[in-house]
């Protein structure tokens, strides 16, 4: 029998393969766990950690105006963005970056040097900006700064028609103010969604499995505003407003066939590029938002109203004494005027007395129907939030013959510049009252148009508007309203005058005035209703007449707008020698 | 003289026993086409990945030229502002009017189309635009 006799060598070699067998159990171990046991787990968080859910934006809609030019416009812009824990000078790279993204050194400061990852420097990055920028911090070596994408939208006319374009948020587009904010969601579109995989850099995996969710982009919306005439109505606004002192002032400048507006000032305005200079109390549209009470200019509603009714005729004659008392009220006229004068002569001459004697024969409940069927009490469109609805109480709730007398001549009902424009427009279109509209068309991104008929009704007929207008002429020819004659076309308008009402007081001002003038031109064949409103003009002209009368300051002021208008739309003169 | 040092003719003959011919042919077109497959796999992916890059490279350009040509459409709209336009004009001295006169052609149609010749233009370009 044999011996096997031990040998170390072989304990070594033993050893050596048991390390090996127990390696590769090992590495098949892991082998089984990752390719077998946990494949499915280890492959999702891979797979999670390359893939990325991303939202595309839809490119935000564009706003033009009635000839198809750019108000409002979305471009790919940039967003400066930052991560606080890799700044390592906050106050000196605020000091660099302010300056030229146009941000607040200090606030910037601060927020560079805050806890937490991720700040913004500044959105919606013009690409110069962006390039100033980029260079800036290149060579300032600072770290812990990037650019990501990000859609800035453009007003490449400024302030032009602010108040009516509105505004967007600066962090995701929408809407907040004017047809930015009421046709929101038409402008916005709808986002789409990516799925993509991207490499550790961040980078895209080229060919690598992504899904795709097209974005929608927004619908364009075409306005009935032109450029134009906007800015001769801006422009001649202001310098109104900065001969008179006045605190602001509106306009509103309609087709009256179409109900189209074809501008919409209100001022103090602001620039929508331009937000850190932004003044909050400035960004609402005043000619849909602020209330007044329209003075003489609704006398226009108790005469076709009474005329309509066949209640008086243009030349019945009225007594038209200094001043009238309706129980205990005592009404006064401006300046000096004939004992007796026929309705005409009291529509040109803006008579008080001679209108309240036309109500008291119209009745209350007759005027009160005429006054809601010219659109007072309501908002007169649908193309803008928050516009005012006015006040006009119904006739039940009037205090009797003074609130009679008190309406016709323009006191107790408030009105905006629009319902006011679209009073006369009415007059101007035959007695016949259309929606006043800003919005033209919707046109969807495959071509498809949408189109809202604006809404119409028959208020007066067509004989008692074009007598209307006869007297409004008068009103420029021989009236309180010679100053908004102009020589190339006949124009018709009505004054007015309201003193401010002082909530704290509760009492009228005796100096505080809103000039109002309201016209329509040419008035045979009308094209345009202009209205002019300045809130609280001072100052006197040379011959002495004060500026806070509407025939002094807001009378020309329609003038000046509407011979550009006329002109801009192509209207031809009328020679007014030969009529 | 060893075994080995047999001429092959000679050999062929040994014994009376004929040895077969390994088959060496297909065996080498098996290998050559398993080489080519390689290849062509191997340029096909490449290509592929060309390929891929040069489509990113596209949609570079793309984006590129889509953000140009938002940027001339908000330049073309800036240019024409009415502001900037008065302005410019009372920089080289053109001030409006005081007197004007109008002349009137009879019997001449307006040549340039109205504001709906100019629509329907420009819902031409809505459907194309980018």
């Amino acid at each position: 029998m044999s011996r096997t006799s031990f040998r170390f060598g072989d304990l070594r070699v033993v050893a050596l393969g048991l390390v090996f067998v127990l390696a590769w159990a090992g590495i098949g171990y892991r082998l089984f766990q990752v390719q077998g046991a946990d494949a499915a787990v280890l492959a999702q968080r891979g797979f999670d950690q390359r893939i990325r859910h991303e939202t595309i934006e839809a490119k935000r809609g564009t706003i033009f105006d009635r000839d198809g030019v750019e108000l409002a416009l979305s471009v790919y812009g940039k967003a400066l963005v930052a991560d606080p824990s890799l700044v390592e000078d906050p106050s000196e790279a605020a000091a660099l970056l302010a300056p030229i993204v146009g941000a607040d050194y200090v606030e910037l400061a601060q927020r560079l040097d805050a806890d937490g990852r991720f700040t913004y420097v500044a959105r919606g990055l013009e690409n110069s900006v962006v390039d100033r920028a980029a260079r800036a911090i290149e060579e300032a070596d600072l770290i812990g700064f990037s650019f990501e994408d990000a859609p800035l939208r453009i007003y490449p006319s400024g302030g032009l028609a602010a108040p009516v374009i509105g505004l967007t948020q600066v962090d995701d587009g929408a809407g907040i103010e004017g047809i930015e904010s009421v046709m929101d969601t038409e402008l916005a579109g709808r986002p789409g969604k990516r799925v993509v995989e991207r490499d550790q850099a961040g980078r895209a995996i080229p060919q690598a499995e992504f899904l795709l969710e097209s974005a929608t982009p927004g619908s364009d919306v075409i306005l009935t505003l032109d450029r134009e005439i906007q800015y001769v109505a801006e422009r001649s606004l202001q310098a109104a407003i900065n001969g008179t002192g006045a605190l602001g002032g509106t306009v509103v400048v309609m087709d009256p066939k179409s109900g189209e507006i074809l501008a919409m000032a209100s001022l103090p305005g602001f620039n929508g590029m331009d937000r850190t200079t932004l003044d909050p109390s400035a960004i609402r549209n005043r000619a849909v938002s602020d209330v007044y009470e329209p003075g003489s200019t609704l006398k226009v509603v108790a005469v076709a109203a009474a005329l309509e009714e066949g209640v008086v005729r243009p030349e019945t004659p009225f007594e038209t004494p200094p001043e009238i008392e309706v129980v205990g009220e005592t009404y006064a006229d401006h300046g000096r005027h004939p004992p007796v004068m026929t309705v005409t002569e009291i529509v040109a001459q803006s008579s008080n007395v001679g209108t309240i004697k036309i109500q008291k024969q119209l009745g209350d409940e007759t005027h009160y129907r005429y006054l809601d069927a010219f659109g007072l009490g309501r908002p007169a469109s649908i193309d803008f939030r928050g516009e005012a609805t006015g006040r006009l109480d119904h006739v039940s709730e009037w205090c009797g013959p003074a609130c009679g007398a008190s309406a016709a001549i323009g006191y107790g009902i408030g009105a905006t510049t629009l319902q006011m424009a679209a009073v006369y427009a009415t007059l101007a279109n035959d007695g016949e009252w259309v929606e006043p509209h800003v919005v033209n068309e919707i046109v969807a991104p495959d071509g498809e148009t949408i189109t809202t008929e604006p809404r119409r009704r028959q208020v007066i007929s067509a004989e008692t508007a074009q007598t209307m207008r006869s007297m409004l002429r008068g009103v420029v020819e021989e009236g309180t309203g010679f100053r908004a004659d102009i020589d190339e076309f006949p124009v018709g308008g009505k004054t007015g005058t309201s003193d401010k009402f002082d909530v704290e007081t509760g009492e009228y001002s005796e100096t505080e005035t809103i000039a109002w003038f309201i016209g329509i031109a040419p008035i045979e064949d009308p094209s345009i209703v202009a209205a002019v409103v300045l809130d609280t003009p001072t100052g006197t002209l040379a011959d002495g007449t004060e500026l806070k009368f509407g025939g002094a300051s807001t009378a020309p002021v329609f003038a000046e707008i509407v011979e550009a208008a006329l002109h801009q739309l192509g209207v031809s003169p009328v020679h007014q020698d030969n009529e | 003289m060893t075994a080995g040092a047999i001429p092959r003719s000679a050999a062929r003959h040994a014994g009376g026993r004929t040895r077969t011919r390994p088959v060496v042919r297909p065996l080498v077109i098996f290998v050559l086409a398993v080489i080519m497959a390689f290849f062509a796999v191997i340029y096909s992916r490449t290509s592929l990945d060309r390929t891929a890059f040069e489509l990113q490279l596209l949609d570079r350009e793309i984006a590129t030229e889509e953000q140009r040509h938002w940027d001339l459409r908000v330049e073309h709209a800036r240019l024409q502002a009415p502001n900037r336009i008065t302005e410019r004009a009372a920089e080289l001295g053109l001030v409006y009017p005081d007197d004007r006169q109008t002349i009137e052609v009879t019997g001449v149609e307006s040549a340039v189309g109205g504001p709906e010749d100019r629509w329907t233009e420009l819902r031409a370009l809505f459907v194309e635009q980018p």
